[in-house]
């Protein structure tokens, strides 16, 4: 079966350095896939080559057998990849609503001059996205700031829109970027239980970067370590936990 | 292409002196854009203004100096010049800072787009209230003796017209000396004053004259089109070692003081700089402070040595060519804001020789457009991308 | 109700309220005339189409007088060679005003296209320039037909009311369409992160350039019904000022509201001609320490308020008492001011018209909105609802 994402010895080189440096893994539908290492070690720059804001200096990059190293982010997000960001990109004074609304636009079929001239296809069009967007809110349990102005929204809050937003777009691929970052430890076990709800219920792959531990080992099932740019360990849970490299990296070397 | 068929190829070495003089000028007001662009990130809409003020305050110290067009003192002295550009350095100086203190550091926090509307309108306001208390016509300029060298000028030869048509000339010129002093010894024998008086069989003297100086007339063309020769008058050679002079003391006062390092921190990162213990305000102040001082001079030097016509919109054709200048040389780049007002300078001579000067400011700022479109970081500068 | 009743009504209405001002404004007094109206007008409709480009996509564009005289030259040039004596003359200007939209559009494509993907201060530059580089271009073409620097007379004259009403109409219904609709919504997440609109599959260029496009369409039908009314248009009536004035509108609206911009756009354009007085009234003049006066008042209004917005104020009441007594201060400044400076006879001999002072007023009016209140007097706010409110977290939110 083909993979549904593969990075085939993936490189970037900014000037002289090498952010990332042939690196290749492939993810099955249905993954729940991590991503971790130090700081700096190239993972969002990763997410940054998936998603077509870089383009690899060389090497590969295949959505479901295509290759997309030279299309633009707007394309590839039709494809049907979708992600949240590192630093958070709300639209912030627009209504969380709208924020996922945004997201849906893209799967609709509904030309702008129909808009501007306020033809019915339009409303119904926007009828249903607002009922569609409302749906995603309930399940990442937003339903009740819906009208608020996204920018407005507590810091924990303003993540999981994110991922409501990302999920509008209907992806089959979802890249979260530290979607736990801030939280404390009951609302990252309720992030955990809505991630793998979004692979079990909504059928979604899902590829993600985190710095806290307990969240990535008790979610993913397969791990991919980097550091400074480069693969350094690859494996379960378990095989990771244990990997001397990766300790090494993370805590600096044995004294 | 009958416009290329106009060009003056032995015109050519003068018109790019020409072009050197002014866009050394071009050159002093871009500084000012490009070292705010570099501290603040923000483009000085009012730039152009401050360099009118220069021209106006140095009207001003003229006139106090005695030098009106219906009076002009006898002694003609350069220290008129050095008190004109002292003044107008200083309150422009000043008037940068004041701009800055009160109109754009309210404005820091906010989308660099307000910042740039308030510059706009800064400047359409300093336009028009001056042109209140300066009606635009007549315009006025300053009076031509203020500059004690008005009337020489140094001369490089390049290639020198052929010897037999300089000889040639150099004969025609003494015949005619002679002729016209025969013609005057003769009128003064009869006493009459006027060549029409003159008795028929006496007229041949005043055809003789009149032949003589066609001949010479055409030779002196000859001699013209066949030498190349780069005459600058004086006063803008002054100009040209005075603007050479302050950018080598602004060179010096980047690199070399304590001041300008803490410029160079600030423009290549805000947020660091101050975090570093650098007084950002302060640096801010002085970099309009130099800045606008530099425009001062330019802004003196226009209206001195170039005799500009002073209206309080005259800062918009300066400001707009210079700010072209700065964004082709690099904008937030020294070195590049000079380059770029040399070359601006040098094409808008380039586009005279060829007879085209209508068309001067579509030329200007298409390049405006062709290097924002092409290489926004302009010819020295690098681009910065963004983090994501 | 049904929805093509609701459309055929409101479309009634408004060809209605057109016709009403057309024949209304006939033997109205100046200030109300036709003439004076139709500009009304034909600068909302700058305004509104200026707005569509900077408020609502969140680019800056200030060229958009080059768009305005697009469409004005083509009126003048088609009816140049084409209109005969017998025709229409309002068909006439409909025809022009649509033909005026299509070059406008089409120049705006041409200057978007390659400008769009630059960053907001040097797109501003380029939009700058163009609008230069096409007034500098027909001041030069000597062609009688142009006529460069010198002008062209526009025939048939006719008053375009009805026509300019209309457009301003249909241009803050288009808006207000692509606002209220979720399709509209790419536009405004454009301006609030470019970014995460195209990761979230907008196709950030193309609306873009539809925005630019759409914008510059409306400045151009405008500038044809502009030569038209006028019957004389020469470029000097189309300089760099002109795009400010339409700018200074859509800021002191409020960057991103329709109706800001609407109300903005009727105030900076009436001011100037009521204090004109009208026909037959004496000019209105400004003396010298009136002036001086009004700007040492103006200044200490804006120090004033900007000290009370540093200031943490108990309640609403106590923010309310510090701004009243503010402006009684500026104005108190102001008046001893004024009287002091009547001590120079320079000064009190000083008289100026209002014309003269017009630039100065709104340059002025731009520098003390981005000063006091840079989102202008709406924000981003409309007038009625949309199918989205915005409430914020403090209405929702107990102490």
């Amino acid at each position: 079966m083909k993979p549904v994402l593969a990075l085939d010895q993936a490189t970037i080189q900014f000037g002289g350095l090498v952010a990332v440096n042939k690196v290749s893994f492939e993810l099955e539908k249905g993954d729940l896939f991590g991503l971790i290492g130090p700081n700096g070690a190239g993972k969002t720059t990763c997410f940054n080559l998936i998603t077509g804001v870089y383009q690899p200096t060389s090497g590969e990059i295949r959505f479901n057998g295509q290759s997309i190293n030279k299309l633009p982010p707007y394309k590839i997000a039709r494809l049907g990849i979708a992600r949240t960001f590192q630093n958070i990109r709300l639209f912030t004074s627009l209504s969380a609503l709208e924020n996922v609304v945004v997201g849906g636009v893209l799967r609709t079929h509904v030309g702008l001059a129909q808009a501007a001239l306020h033809l019915p296809h339009a409303s119904r069009s926007t009828k249903k996205l607002r009922k569609e967007a409302m749906e995603l809110l309930e399940v990442l349990d937003l339903a009740d700031v819906a009208h608020w102005r996204s920018g407005d929204l507590p810091y924990g809050s303003q993540r999981r829109l994110e991922i409501a937003r990302a999920m509008a777009t209907q992806p089959e691929l979802l890249l979260l970027d530290e979607p736990a970052a801030g939280m404390n430890p009951q609302e990252s076990e309720d992030l955990m239980r809505t991630v793998r709800r979004i692979r079990d219920e909504f059928h979604k792959t899902v590829l993600l970067i985190e710095h806290d531990m307990k969240f990535v080992m008790n979610l993913c099932e397969k791990i991919l370590v980097l550091d400074h740019g480069e693969e350094i360990a690859r494996g379960g849970p378990a095989d990771i936990r244990s990997n001397p490299k990766v300790i090494e990296a993370y805590l600096g070397e044995a004294v | 292409m009958t416009w290329l068929a106009a060009l003056d190829v032995n015109g050519l070495p003068q018109q790019l002196t020409n072009g050197i003089v002014v866009g050394a000028i071009y050159a002093l007001i871009a500084l000012g854009y490009t070292m705010v662009y570099g501290v603040l990130k923000l483009i000085n809409f009012a730039h152009g203004e401050v360099f009118m003020i220069g021209c106006f305050i140095s009207l001003f110290v003229s006139w106090s100096l005695g030098y009106t067009s219906s009076s002009i003192p006898t002694a003609t002295n350069p220290s008129a010049l050095m008190w004109m550009i002292l003044a107008s350095m200083l309150v422009c100086g000043l008037v940068g800072v004041f701009l800055e203190r009160f109109a754009y550091r309210p404005m820091r926090g906010q989308p660099r787009i307000n910042s740039l509307i308030t510059a706009i309108g800064i400047s359409l306001f300093l336009q028009y209230g001056l042109s209140l208390v300066f009606p635009i016509s007549p315009p006025r300029t300053i009076t031509e003796q203020v500059n004690p060298y008005w009337q020489n000028s140094v001369s490089v030869t390049l290639r020198a017209a052929p010897q037999e048509l300089v000889n040639d000339r150099a004969k025609v010129v003494a015949e005619l000396k002679t002729a016209v002093d025969a013609q005057n010894a003769r009128m003064k024998e009869l006493g009459i004053d006027s060549t029409f008086r003159l008795p028929e069989e006496d007229k041949y003297l005043v055809t003789t004259v009149r032949n003589l100086e066609a001949k010479e007339r055409e030779l002196g063309a000859d001699v013209n089109k066949s030498e190349t020769r780069i005459t600058v008058p004086t006063g803008k050679m002054i100009m040209l070692v005075a603007t050479l002079a302050l950018m080598l003391l602004l060179r010096w006062v980047v690199m070399g003081t304590a001041v300008g390092r803490q410029m160079r921190a600030v423009s290549h990162d805000f947020d660091s700089a101050s975090l570093m213990g650098i007084d950002v305000n302060f640096v801010v102040s002085m970099t309009f402070f130099i800045g606008s001082a530099l425009a001062g001079a330019g802004g003196m030097m226009a209206a001195t040595f170039q005799g500009v016509a002073l209206t309080a919109f005259v800062g918009l054709e300066y400001g707009v060519k210079a700010f072209v200048a700065a964004v082709l040389g690099g904008i937030g780049n020294i070195p590049g804001a000079v380059l770029g007002g040399l070359l601006i300078g040098m094409l808008e001579s380039i586009a005279t020789a060829f007879g085209q000067s209508a068309y001067q400011n579509i030329v200007t700022f298409f390049i405006l457009i062709l290097v924002l479109i092409v290489k926004p970081a302009g010819l020295l500068g690098s681009a910065k991308a963004e983090k994501v | 109700m049904n929805f093509w009743l609701v459309r055929i009504l409101s479309i009634g209405a408004a060809v209605g309220f057109a016709w009403f001002l057309s024949v209304a404004t006939v033997d109205a007094p100046t200030l109300l005339g036709p003439r004076l109206v139709a500009l009304a007008g034909m600068y909302v409709t700058l305004a509104v189409s200026l707005n569509l480009i900077n408020g609502i996509t969140g680019q800056f564009s200030i060229g958009h007088a080059g768009f305005f005289q697009v469409g004005a030259y083509t009126a003048g040039i088609l009816s140049g060679l084409y209109f005969k004596e017998g025709m229409n003359p309002m068909m006439w200007v409909g025809l022009m005003s649509i033909a005026g939209a299509i070059t406008a559009g089409i120049a705006g494509l041409l200057v978007g296209v390659p400008s769009l993907r630059l960053r907001g201060d040097y797109l501003a530059i380029v939009t700058l320039g163009f609008g230069e580089i096409i007034r500098i271009f027909v001041t030069t073409q000597q062609d009688p037909l142009i006529n460069g620097a010198t002008g062209i007379n526009v025939k048939p004259q006719h008053n375009a009311v009805f026509l300019s009403i209309l457009l301003a109409i249909a241009c803050i219904a288009v808006c207000r369409n692509l606002l209220q609709n979720a399709h509209g919504l790419p536009f405004l997440a454009i301006r609030e992160d470019e970014v995460a609109s195209n990761a979230m599959g907008v196709n950030t260029t193309k609306y873009k350039v539809i925005a630019f496009v759409i914008g510059s369409a409306f400045a151009g039908a405008a500038g044809a019904l502009f030569a038209h009314t006028e019957s004389f248009i020469l470029p000097d009536l189309f300089k760099m000022e002109l795009s400010f004035l339409i700018l200074t509108m859509v800021v002191l609206g409020g960057n991103g509201s329709i109706t800001g911009s609407v109300v903005a756009a009727l105030v900076l354009f009436y001011l100037p001609e009521v204090l004109r007085g009208g026909e037959g009234q004496a000019t209105m003049a400004f003396s010298g320490p009136m002036i001086v006066g009004f700007f040492v008042g103006l200044i200490a209004l804006v120090a004033g308020i900007r000290h009370s917005q540093q200031r943490h104020m108990s309640s609403q009441a106590a923010k309310f008492g510090f701004l009243a007594f503010t402006m009684g201060a500026a104005v108190l400044v102001g008046v001893v001011v004024s009287l002091l400076a009547k001590a120079s006879p320079n000064l009190s001999a000083a008289k100026y018209d209002v014309n003269q002072l017009r630039m100065v007023i709104f340059s002025i009016t731009l520098v003390v909105v981005m000063l006091v209140r840079p989102q202008g007097l709406l924000g981003h706010r409309e007038f009625g609802w949309g199918l989205f409110t915005r409430k914020s977290a403090t209405s929702e939110v107990q102490a």
